[in-house]
């Protein structure tokens, strides 16, 4: 897999840096700034010459010979570029890798889209923000609508049933007729009052949860905004992974037991979509 | 049929979520609910004793489902407690992977009021066998 690969050549990067290291007064002295050059494009000409003079200082050393015995001598002479061999060595490369990658995104135009990607970068973490407040505010909305309603309708229920036993009774000849009297004037309260009100209390849960759902136009607004952001993104990411990254490291998934809902399952074979496959799945392990 | 007194725990680290599942067991008749919103709030909740269902997420900060899950596989005082996930993970491996940790029931989100009642069945089912 790719992410190892890369670790363990980051680890070997760090384990040549960090033998190499002794007290910091003695890391080698950048060479004297380069000379400001046509104003036009600095940017680009400093980088030049900021990887001119570290590859020109690296020649000597890195036509020598294997320096891992050295390193001893190296510390106590301290001073001066020669004694730091595989510094310069990893300086060398960190340079080529700069300056490859500086002119890969330059050649492209993905300098400028990678610039204003990043500046986005910020205002998209603000906006997914403000979906998931709104998002959670609404559910919040809509949890307490439910939380009122519900009861309301249970007591029409329980009301309701209680009179219907009482008319049941009643249909059995059962009932006095002062206990009739009252079961008529009771039921004529029932459907006057007492039902209007709770069902107009219910409709106003109902109107709230309608109300709760404002935030589909609010947040559908900011995540169409993110997703083209995310878009541009993953194509210039994609375009400057594709010149630099070798052929081989260019395949492996990442294996990992987080990852959050499945958002497209089409054409995957991995992943269930619904629950009966995850039965059929549990069944057929014996689960 | 399940003691309606039984001790739920609900675990997820989005409190909307919570109060889904806790609404859905009080509709169920389980109205004896306590939430944590991580594993490792779920764990010493559990510690302190008297659970005897846990529901949890996967997807959550500091200790995560499966490790809360084998966490309390592990644990003497706790191996026995039903645990029931109810996440997004819809991977093939993430359910046979709780499933091979001690997991004694899946549910995917999203998912309905009935599934849960399914699945808690189900899940008391096997307990009265045991």
């Amino acid at each position: 897999m790719s992410a190892t690969n890369d670790s363990a050549d980051l680890e070997a990067l760090f384990e040549s840096i960090a033998s190499d290291y002794a007290p910091p007064a003695a890391t080698p002295a950048p060479a004297p700034a380069p000379e400001p050059a046509a104003a036009a494009n600095a940017d680009s000409d400093d980088l030049q010459a900021l990887f001119d003079s570290i590859a020109a200082e690296t020649v000597t050393p890195q036509t020598q010979a294997e320096p891992a015995n050295i390193q001893p001598d190296a510390a106590e002479t301290a001073s001066g570029g020669e004694e730091w061999p595989k510094q310069e060595a990893v300086f060398n490369r960190i340079g080529h890798m700069a300056r490859a990658l500086h002119d890969t995104l330059g050649q492209l135009g993905y300098d400028k889209l990678l610039e204003q990607t990043v500046s986005a970068l910020p205002d998209a973490k603000d906006r997914l923000a403000y979906v998931a407040n709104l998002t959670e505010q609404a559910a919040c909305r809509v949890l307490n609508a439910t939380d009122i309603a519900g009861p309301l309708v249970d007591e029409i229920e329980s009301s309701s049933s209680a009179l219907a036993a009482r008319w049941d009774k009643a249909f059995a000849n059962q009932l006095g007729v002062a206990e009739f009297k009252q079961l008529a004037e009771e039921t004529r309260a029932h459907l006057k009052d007492h039902i209007p009100a709770k069902t107009r209390a219910t409709h106003a849960q109902l109107t709230e949860i309608m109300m709760a759902q404002d935030f589909q136009d609010l947040t559908g607004q900011v995540i169409k905004k993110v997703v083209a952001l995310a878009q541009e993104l993953e194509a210039g990411l994609m375009g400057v992974l594709l010149e630099v990254v070798p052929e081989t490291k260019r395949t492996g998934e990442v294996a990992s037991l987080m990852n959050g809902p499945v958002v497209n399952a089409e054409g995957r074979s991995d992943v269930v979509v619904n629950q009966a496959q995850v039965d059929d799945l549990l069944d057929s392990l014996g689960f | 049929m399940a003691d309606p007194k039984m001790r739920f725990l609900v675990v997820d680290d989005f409190s909307t979520m919570r109060r889904i599942v806790r609404n859905l067991l009080k509709e169920l008749g389980f109205t004896n609910v306590d939430e944590a919103e991580d594993g490792a709030i779920a764990l010493q909740k559990l510690q302190a004793g008297g659970f005897e269902f846990v529901v949890t997420d996967w997807n959550m900060p500091n200790m995560d489902g499966l490790t809360l899950l084998q966490t309390i596989r592990a644990t003497p005082n706790l191996k026995h407690l039903p645990v029931l996930m109810i996440t997004a993970e819809a991977k093939k491996e993430n359910i046979i992977a709780a499933a091979q940790a001690g997991a004694s029931g899946y549910i995917v989100k999203p998912f309905t009021a009935g599934t849960l009642s399914e699945k808690l069945n189900k899940i008391f089912e096997k307990m009265g066998q045991a």
